[in-house]
């Protein structure tokens, strides 16, 4: 018994360094950022007296700016792109693993971060987690990081998508992650997962008109995206920097009239589209100051 | 005592460190067989005392389920290896018959190949949302549970206990797993034998059997869990394109959408088969002598059939038919359908 004890003994204390890991590695990260900030003198601005690290943390604001072309992206307004003319009542994504990258390459990893970005009008969810259910229309485009280490920046990484640990482990909790709001396949289609993103709408060209539904998912398709900055972006002085979210870009190559209907039963369109998602739609836009 | 007379078990504490996020534990608050491998899985759920028990009250209890009339053990009896007998049960609030066989759930800390018979959830954290919420199933209220379960004070309790967090449907989900994993069957006659305990021996016919399972079945029922968890085309049909009620026709086909994967469906265990009929994930079979007759003789060709079973069958004699029957027969642990920790929690009330 005194070994069975143990072993619940060492399952408890395992389960609450698990739970707390995430936040450690973090601490330590941001411990041996300031660390090497400290040691390295090169890392402070001209301005600062060599040696003394920069010790404040601040907010910084991340804009996934949704737009078609030069135009911004609105639900139930035509676009037209090429020769089809598309109307959107859905766009949802979630964007995961944010990491911020100094000047120096160092990289401060945004804890909890899974988020989900969207625009949609109220979403009937029934049957998902219970028979009658309402998601209330929501726009959301930004990211609000606290606590940022003092810095300058030349680029931000993310994935658009939720990453296998996460992904094919559905009691795991982290950031937004929830079952509860549409983005994921908890009965029998695919596998029990998280869809990465769905954007829906009708589709037109000449007479014909289909509505289209597009989505993403699986480990395979979890992609991460790097954007550099045209220059360094200071943390303390800036209050957030705007990525352009080109929707327009995500359908290259897709012809919506063709196939309309985009998930796991067209694995190699439901890859371009998550391709392009990670490739070209996202693009550096501005720096907020 | 026969266990610990018959058959040593080990506790294992394995601490795997490291891998790229650095500290990963993994601990078992289960007995592992010592003629068993080591489990692999790594779910962010180590077992606890106190989690098998939380999920064991959750496992019978009929508030899992919309009508409060249905818990995971309506169609998963432990008398029956935590199957239900029935070719398609038809216990779910909507009364409608399932499309699939209710499959026996034991040995399922090696199951890390997924589940359902398409292996569509990833582990047991993940599938259990399908069975809770699914229409013909327990159709229940996600929101609505975690009321009714803060509504009991032993609940309440009972995941503070086991998660150090209130009740919540993601521990709701990790207590279940952590109790189906708690479900070790490997003290059969045939155990008996293997771990050569005192006493223990088989029949001429059934080591006859034995051998003949070895040679014939053992391709897919791999070693002492006798499965290796894996999806195959059993040459049940010819055809498997009937794309209705979802894929579900298909096979491991409708998760991954590969046409090598069309009419494979996981590989189940040999262990308490006599238990669990009906057979196969349509329950198409009722009796063993069917199910054996059909891999001597029934086995139906297409491009996926398995490459392990000849086009035409086994071929085998009513003696060697009888003699598998007989060895399949010393699979069956009554240690483990008898065993109260597998039971409705003593002084539990619906």
């Amino acid at each position: 018994m005194g070994i069975l004890r143990l072993s619940v003994f060492y399952a408890t204390l395992f389960n609450s360094l698990y739970k707390y890991q995430d936040k450690l590695i973090n601490m330590i990260r941001i411990f041996i950022l300031a660390l090497i900030s400290a040691l390295c003198p090169s890392y402070s601005e001209a301005k600062n007296p060599p040696g003394v690290m920069p010790t404040t943390s601040g907010e910084l604001v991340i804009t996934f700016d949704a737009r078609i072309g030069n135009k911004d992206f609105a639900l139930n307004q035509d676009f037209n792109i090429g020769s089809q003319t598309l109307n959107f009542n859905k766009l949802r994504y979630w964007v995961s693993n944010l990491v911020l990258i100094t000047v120096q390459g160092t990289e401060y990893i945004v804890p909890d971060s899974y988020f989900l970005m969207e625009e949609v009008d109220d979403l009937n969810l029934s049957g998902t987690i219970k028979d009658k259910m309402t998601y209330p229309a929501n726009k959301r485009e930004t990211i609000t990081l606290k606590n940022v280490p003092a810095g300058k920046y030349k680029s931000v990484k993310f994935s658009i998508g939720v990453d296998s640990k996460f992904n094919d482990n559905l009691s795991l909790r982290a950031g937004e992650l929830t079952i509860a709001n549409g983005m994921s396949s908890i009965v029998w289609m695919w596998h029990s997962s998280y869809i990465f993103s769905s954007i829906a709408g009708s589709v037109k060209q000449g007479a014909e008109t289909k509505d289209f539904k597009v989505e993403t998912g699986l480990n395979a398709n979890y992609q991460t995206r790097t954007v550099d900055f045209p220059a360094p972006i200071n943390s303390t002085a800036s209050k957030g920097i705007v990525l352009n979210v080109d929707v327009a870009k995500v359908f290259d190559g897709i012809d919506l009239i063709k196939t309309p209907l985009i998930n796991a039963m067209t694995a190699p369109l439901m890859t371009s589209v998550a391709n392009n998602q990670a490739t070209k739609a996202i693009v550096f836009g501005s720096e907020t100051k | 005592m026969h266990i610990i007379g018959s058959v040593s078990f080990v506790i294992a504490v394995t601490i795997t460190a490291c891998d790229k996020n650095g500290i990963n534990p993994k601990s078992y608050g289960f007995l592992i067989p010592e003629h068993f491998p080591q489990p692999i899985f790594d779910t962010g759920n180590p077992s606890s005392r106190e989690g098998i028990e939380l999920g064991r009250m959750l496992f019978y209890d009929n508030k899992l389920s919309a009508n409060n009339k249905i818990s995971c053990a309506s169609c998963h009896d432990p008398k029956l290896a935590f199957s239900d007998g029935l070719q398609f049960g038809s216990a779910g609030v909507s009364a409608t018959p399932l499309l699939r066989h209710s499959p026996a759930l034991f040995n399922l800390a090696w199951a890390n190949k997924g589940l359902f018979w398409d292996g569509g959830a990833t582990n047991l954290e993940s599938q259990v949302f399908a069975p809770l919420t699914a229409h013909d199933e327990m159709a229940q209220d996600l929101d609505q549970l975690i009321i009714e379960l803060n509504s009991v004070a032993r609940y309440v309790s009972g995941f503070q206990e086991a998660f150090n967090q209130p009740v919540n449907i993601q521990n709701v989900a990790k207590a279940l797993a952590q109790f189906q994993r708690s479900l070790v069957s490997a003290n059969s006659k045939y155990d008996r034998y293997r771990l050569k305990t005192k006493g223990a021996s088989l029949t001429m016919e059934e080591i006859k059997g034995q051998v003949l399972v070895k040679q014939k079945c053992q391709g897919c029922h791999v070693g002492e869990l006798f499965t290796d968890f894996d999806f195959h085309n059993n040459g049940l049909d010819t055809d498997f394109s009937d794309a209705g009620h979802e894929g579900i026709y298909m096979g491991r086909f409708r998760i991954t959408y590969d046409i090598n994967d069309l009419g494979k469906f996981k590989t189940p265990s040999l262990r308490n088969v006599a238990l669990t009929s009906p057979y196969m994930h349509n329950a198409r079979f009722s009796t063993l002598e069917e199910v054996v007759e059909h891999y001597s003789s029934g086995i139906k060709g297409s491009v996926t059939l398995d490459p392990l079973l000849p086009r035409n069958g086994f071929k085998l004699s009513a003696q060697e038919q009888k003699q598998i029957i007989a060895f399949l027969h010393t699979l069956t642990d009554h240690t483990f359908i008898s065993d109260q920790k597998h039971f409705l929690p003593p002084n539990f009330e619906q």
